[in-house]
């Protein structure tokens, strides 16, 4: 390694964050952004769910949010493809910029935002169709009908997913029939089908067993090279296992926000070191 | 973010806090056997007192045995509390303390050794000076070092570094004093080699304690002060980050970018 | 054993009894209703033997008497006595006994009551024929003579039994003709008469429309003149089988010594039950079930089937669910999926449950005034100017029938499917609108595919109400004798605008509106029974078919 890579890498570790502004305005300089938000706040109805909130996300890498229950992470996740539209009185400050455009501007349409923007959600939720139809749904949606570009669209999206082995044989069977990590491998398969930029990961593996999470883990590891990741999850290990930025939030403000090795060794934070270690907050 | 030696009690888990103060405790035990042990070997070194010194040497198994209880407790801790941040760096500095406080029993055991066959070689004609003077500094550097460690005191423990340095320094002077002897007297070079492996096991036991010291700094600081310059270390302690970074070998990340 | 009875409440045991014994009595309630229906009904058909004997009237005339034994029952001596009869002092009851005696057209009345004990000479005579007939009923007796073109070619003496055969075939040959003559009329010459009609129309309408162009008319005189030259065809082809028909006659006797002639245009079927064997008695009954659920009704609904009843009732049902369940699912799908869950929305759902026990007769005037004589009215105004003054849409008929059980039955599919909506997790439609579905598209493709068994849910229950209202139909289209099925080989196939019989109506008909009681009760209970089991086999339908959408959506239990 020459002193100039060495300055670099260690340059984007220390640099990459800014950690003494005190602040949840963190910057990461050596990184492509994605997701950039400006002093966004999230109202639902008279109670504030997120705080000025300022981050980057950066491209091509896994980010996890991490934080007590209510603390508004998932809320921040959904607020990425604005899932949070679909839920009564909830009103948006500020700025959530995807590739330099406001996502909450007028003229964006929310289904090409979401089909850009995927979101596997905590419960697998495939539908009620084949395995075929589930991984093609995105698809049929844009109006692609055609036989030969389905096929290899899901080929090609059940192998990215890990999972054309277990399904190749079956790819009528109704998605039910299978089990529940392979089914939400098979969301994760639907959701990355229609080739998004972002892929949103609420929780994904909460509700599955150890081996089935760590696949999980695993595919995730697998798909940061052609997506951006962000991942909220309440498994502390897992958000060190998977991401490479943590951001660690309670009661609706980001309170560190740091590369994940960083973060589960030496927090900047009280509140963080007291959450990541299980202590009284 | 800088922790104090309460840090260790507020779990959730009253169960983890035990184990983690017992770490902490036995590890202080284990570190006043090993300061015991080094005192006791200097004496009989000193006084040429070999039932001390066979003494020493019986106690080490002691030690060795403190040591792998400990490790254990520590494996234990990592296999089922999954520790993170301040826990974490506990447990690791726990763990590399009983390797270098296992190897300080080891140098006091060898200076019992050297005890044990200049009582039947004779006595050295020279060196005893040097190894009590020595002898006492890095028996206080020890001390220190566990001070530090048992109060999560990064000045202390940046004493501990400096004296290192004086320790090394006194070393290389008496060691010089003894080869001119010896080249003035190659007849007691045997008893005088005796004493100069004694001065290279004190000064080993210099520089583990100066380890000792540096774990606690990573510990309390979460910075990895291990090859870095005092200089250095002391801008970490004081928060003065913005020159530290670059010399930070220990914070080596996994090169993502390349 | 103080506290034992403490002990038994606290167990709850008395509850499991309690509940136990509720579950007991509606399944003894159902099933006993079911037997009852099902046991008065069924036997109506069975081939009873024909009794024969002696019996004494009140006013100690003895007469012959042939007949089925229909019923049998204790009277009071009090109530004979009252009656005019002589009773004993000893005896307090009385058997007596209902006697089917048939020969309307000799006797004026085929159910006759005897006293037991005034009847003699009881024998069941093995040559005694039954003889269904398609007027007066049917006759008892026996065969004499069989004639061909009033001729006679046989003859036999009373108690023999040689022409027996020879009858047979001989009725065999007439129902042959008999149903020959059923097609012609009902298909070839009913079609005629339909495109006839048409015909007439047609020129009205040209009339009214100021196109009667001498061409035009010139046109329709045409194929008017073709219709009828086929009619006239068809005319001569039925006068012929007609002749064929009233070819042969029997000369039978009663069993008091009445002569009289029957053609065999006249007769259904006759049999000899005395001298058939069960196997033979089985077919029978087989015969006349089947006659029973596949033939119009004769003799003011008192004989023969109630095919078109089960066939409107069917047809109506499945008119209505037609109707209902896309009115139903786009309403609940607005109301639960679009509308603003505001103070109006939850009065609209209110008022739609309430809806569902408003009184069904109310639904009837409502069709009728709303549906039948202003919609009805408008349309035949506006489409069907021609055949006016006789309304086409604007009389009660099935269209308004089965609207107005649609509405009836409205709020019962709108509640089920807006409970099956909400009850879709909303993972799963979250799911869709990621992958960059519209609310639309979502809603189409994914929620609506499972809430379908809800949607079905709510059919079931909308057919079982259905099913069995009477009363607002009564208004608004069923009628006691319908000439046609709304259902035939004439385009436009399905006629809306027809009135149409019913079985819940043709219950109340011929139960209540018919003048020969006692012939119709038998009829009223295997009706009561065949609109049970419609309905049952309409909700199992229904109930397969959502059993099949549920496995195929049983959906991620959540």
């Amino acid at each position: 390694m020459t002193t100039s890579e060495k300055q670099r890498t260690h340059g984007m570790n220390m640099d990459a964050l800014d950690r003494d502004s005190g602040s949840s305005e963190l910057k990461l300089s050596q990184e492509t952004p994605c997701i950039v938000t400006r002093d966004m706040n999230l109202f639902y109805g008279e109670t504030q769910a997120l705080k000025n909130i300022s981050m980057e996300i950066p491209k091509n890498r896994v980010t996890a949010f991490i934080g007590p229950s209510g603390c508004g992470k998932s809320t921040l996740l959904r607020s990425f493809n604005r899932m949070n539209d679909l839920i009564d009185g909830v009103r948006i400050t500020g700025e959530v910029n995807i590739d330099d455009q406001n996502i909450y501007d007028r003229r964006v349409d929310v289904a090409d935002l979401r089909r850009r923007v995927g979101m596997v959600f905590q419960k697998p939720n495939p539908f009620p169709k084949s395995i075929y139809e589930n991984v093609a749904y995105g698809l049929r949606i844009q109006g692609i009908n055609n036989r030969r570009i389905l096929d290899e669209a899901v080929e090609w999206a059940l192998k990215s997913a890990a999972i054309w082995e277990e399904t190749k044989d079956r790819l009528h069977e109704s998605a039910l029939g299978m089990s529940g990590g392979q089914q939400q491998r098979l969301v994760i398969a639907r959701t990355i089908a229609v080739k998004p930029e972002i892929l949103l990961l609420d929780e994904p593996a909460s509700a599955l067993d150890p081996i089935s999470t760590l696949k999980i883990e695993e595919l995730i590891h697998d798909l940061k090279d052609r997506f951006s990741i962000v991942i909220v999850t309440h498994n502390m290990q897992q958000a060190a296992r998977v991401s490479d930025y943590t951001a660690f939030m309670y009661l609706g403000e980001m309170v560190e926000y740091d590369n994940t090795d960083t973060l589960f060794t030496n927090p900047a934070k009280k509140q963080t070191e007291d959450y990541i270690t299980g202590r009284y907050g | 973010m800088k922790i104090n030696q309460e840090a260790h009690t507020s779990h959730i888990s009253q169960k983890f806090n035990e184990e983690l103060e017992d770490i902490r405790s036995q590890l202080l035990e284990m570190g006043g056997l090993v300061e015991k042990q080094v005192q006791d070997a200097v004496d009989s070194l000193v006084d040429g007192d070999s039932r001390l010194a066979s003494e020493v040497r019986k106690k080490d198994k002691q030690v060795n045995q403190l040591q792998v209880e400990i490790d254990e407790i520590c494996t234990h801790i990592l296999a089922r509390r999954q520790p993170a941040a301040s826990d974490l760096r506990l447990v690791l500095a726990v763990i590399r303390a009983t390797s270098d406080l296992e190897r300080i029993g080891d140098e006091a055991s060898k200076i019992a050794k050297a005890t044990l066959r200049l009582a039947e070689e004779g006595t050295s004609p020279r060196g005893y000076i040097e190894a009590r003077h020595l002898g006492s500094q890095v028996r206080q550097m020890v001390q220190d070092a566990l001070n530090a460690f048992a109060r999560f005191d990064t000045a202390q423990a940046l004493a501990v570094l400096r004296e290192d340095d004086k320790v090394d320094l006194e070393y290389r002077s008496a060691t010089r004093a003894l080869i001119t002897f010896m080249m003035e007297d190659p007849r007691s070079i045997s008893q005088v080699m005796n004493i100069m492996w004694v001065l290279r096991s004190l000064e080993r036991v210099g520089d583990h304690a100066s380890n000792l010291a540096e774990y606690v700094i990573y510990l309390v600081e979460g910075e990895d002060v291990r090859y870095t310059k005092t200089e250095k270390i002391e801008k970490v302690i004081r928060h003065e980050e913005d020159e530290v970074e670059g010399n930070l070998l220990g914070q080596d990340q996994p090169d993502k970018d390349e | 054993m103080r506290l034992s009875f403490k002990d038994w409440t606290k167990s709850g045991s008395p509850w499991i009894w309690l509940n136990a014994g509720a579950v007991a009595i509606s399944v003894i309630l159902v099933l006993g209703l079911i037997g009852i229906i099902a046991i008065r009904g069924l036997a109506h058909f069975w081939p009873a033997d024909l009794q024969q004997s002696m019996a004494t009237d009140m006013q100690g005339q003895k007469r012959m008497m042939l007949g089925e034994v229909v019923q049998k029952e204790q009277v009071t001596a009090e109530q004979l006595r009252g009656a005019g009869h002589q009773v004993d002092v000893e005896d307090d009851f009385l058997e007596r006994q209902l006697f089917k005696v048939g020969n309307r057209d000799l006797y004026g009345f085929d159910f006759r009551w005897v006293l037991t004990r005034n009847l003699e000479n009881v024998e069941y005579p093995e040559h005694a024929v039954a003889v269904e007939r398609r007027e007066w009923g049917n006759f008892y007796g026996y065969l004499l003579e069989i004639k061909e073109h009033g001729e006679t070619i046989g003859t036999q003496p009373l108690g023999e039994n040689l022409l027996w055969e020879e009858a047979k075939e001989r009725i065999d040959r007439a129902v042959d003709i008999y149903w020959q003559i059923h097609a012609l009329e009902k298909q070839d010459i009913g079609a005629i008469n339909y495109e006839l009609e048409q015909l007439r129309l047609e020129e009205r309408r040209l009339e009214l429309e100021g196109q009667d162009t001498p061409e035009n008319l010139a046109q329709i005189e045409e194929e008017r003149q073709h219709w009828d030259q086929e009619y006239q065809a068809l005319l001569q082809q039925l006068s012929k089988l007609n002749e064929d028909f009233s070819r042969d006659s029997f000369v039978m006797r009663t069993t008091d010594g009445q002569q009289i002639e029957i053609g065999l245009d006249n007769i259904v079927r006759a049999f000899q039950p005395n001298s058939m064997n069960v196997l033979e008695k089985l077919g029978h009954y087989a015969a006349k079930v089947w006659e029973f659920v596949s033939e119009d009704p004769r003799e003011a609904n008192t004989e023969g089937g109630i095919f078109p009843a089960i066939f409107g009732t069917v047809l109506m049902v499945l008119i209505m669910s037609v109707i209902v369940t896309p009115f139903g699912v786009m309403a609940a799908v607005y109301l639960r999926e679009y509308a603003k869950q505001g103070f109006l929305t939850r009065t609209i759902r209110i008022a739609v449950n309430n809806l569902a026990g408003v009184p069904s007769i109310v639904y009837g005037v409502f069709g009728l005034g709303f549906f039948v004589y202003f919609v009805g009215g408008t349309l035949d105004e506006v489409f069907y100017p021609e055949a006016l003054p006789a309304p086409t849409f604007g009389t009660p008929g099935l269209m308004w029938a089965s609207l107005t059980l649609a509405l009836l039955t409205l709020p019962v599919v709108i509640v089920a499917t807006e409970e099956g909506l909400s009850r879709i997790p909303r993972s799963v439609r979250e799911g869709s609108l990621a992958l960059g579905a519209t609310k639309a598209e979502t809603l189409w493709r994914v929620v609506l595919p499972m809430a379908s068994p809800a949607m079905m849910t709510g059919v079931i229950l909308a057919v079982a109400r259905a099913a069995g209202e009477v009363a607002p139909l009564m208004l608004v289209g069923v009628v006691k004798l319908a000439p046609n099925l709304p259902l035939d080989g004439n385009a436009p196939f399905l006629h809306l605008d027809r009135q149409f019989m019913h079985l819940g109506f043709h219950i109340y008909d011929v139960g209540f509106q018919s003048p020969n009681v006692e012939a119709a009760r038998p009829l009223v209970y295997a009706t009561a029974l065949m609109l049970v089991a419609v309905i049952a086999a309409l909700n199992l339908t229904a109930i397969a078919i959502r059993n099949r959408l549920r496995e195929k959506y049983r959906a991620l239990d959540m």
